[in-house]
């Protein structure tokens, strides 16, 4: 494979990632054929001595985008991370799958009921009054804000949780791949 | 294929060794990739996401150095954190290496 072509592969794996991410890696990867050339080996010896682009791009995407859930707690990190952990194939996503997709579905139906329940406090607390509730006005807004501020906790505990759960599944994934692995099967 | 243990063994020693070879003197990655890819027989490539994890984890840092021919080349150094987790490592390694030794040898 020639520089051109072994570089080409790289910039296309690493499609996606923050332009100025793509460029530090490529001028690290050019700085190594440059490097190679001084030591009088030609393109292809350096290609090959390197390894395999695509599996070099998907662990650079790995990094990058960890980094990236540790510095920023987002839904779109989160995704990035848990997906670049599974594209790693550290983890057998057969097997892993029908589980991952059960928790996050078992996640997220809490989540809606969190809402839910969270209107519900807020109904409770501003029509209540009106209805002549049982034990009077002030008994239908003290449920209400009881609701309310529990649903909101559980929405609370239910990040943490979330939180958690990425950070153990990432744990794993790193722990099972440590890097070497793609270099020794090129 | 190597054998799974094999992977496992190297995939440990290689962070040690890079950190081994920065507390020697700073270095370049395709200094440290030379390097180990004879020794511990790695592809040269995997050093460039190891050297981006070090840095994400702030156990190295970079600086650039002019050279006479072509752009400026960047320099690796064991920072603080860094030195720090390269000697508990190696004390982790050769108690654990020890140890596993003393058995081996008792094997014979």
């Amino acid at each position: 494979m020639t520089r051109q072509a072994f570089l080409a592969r790289l910039r296309e794996g690493l499609r996606g990632l923050p332009a100025q991410t793509v460029a530090d890696v490529i001028s690290d990867y050019e700085a190594h054929f440059a490097d190679g050339a001084a030591e009088g080996r030609s393109e292809a010896e350096v290609a090959a001595a390197l390894g395999n682009p695509d599996r070099l791009a998907r662990e650079l995407r790995a990094e990058s985008s960890l980094n990236r859930w540790r510095d920023e707690r987002s839904p779109s990190s989160a995704a990035a991370a848990v997906f670049a952990v599974l594209g790693l194939g550290a983890l057998d996503i057969l097997i892993l799958l029908p589980i991952l997709m059960s928790v996050a579905a078992t996640i997220f139906a809490f989540f809606v009921v969190a809402v839910v329940m969270f209107f519900v406090g807020a109904f409770a607390l501003a029509a209540g009054p009106f209805t002549d509730p049982p034990g009077g006005p002030g008994a239908a807004i003290l449920v209400g804000i009881g609701v309310m501020s529990g649903s909101a906790s559980a929405g609370a505990i239910l990040t943490i949780i979330t939180i958690g759960l990425i950070n153990a599944l990432v744990w794993y994934g790193r722990l099972h791949y440590r890097l070497l692995k793609p270099a020794l099967e090129a | 294929m190597p054998e799974a243990i094999e992977i496992q063994l190297k995939k440990g020693a290689l962070e040690l060794c890079v950190l081994a070879l920065l507390s020697q003197h700073d270095s370049y990655a395709y200094e440290i990739a030379s390097k180990l890819a004879d020794a511990i027989g790695m592809g040269e490539g995997t050093i460039y996401p190891l050297m981006r994890r070090l840095q994400a984890d702030g156990l190295v840092e970079t600086y650039l150095v002019e050279s006479k021919e072509g752009p400026p080349r960047k320099y690796y150094r064991l920072s603080e954190a860094g030195k720090q987790n390269f000697i508990s490592q190696q004390a982790a390694w050769k108690s654990f290496s020890g140890a596993v030794e003393t058995i081996l040898g008792g094997a014979q």
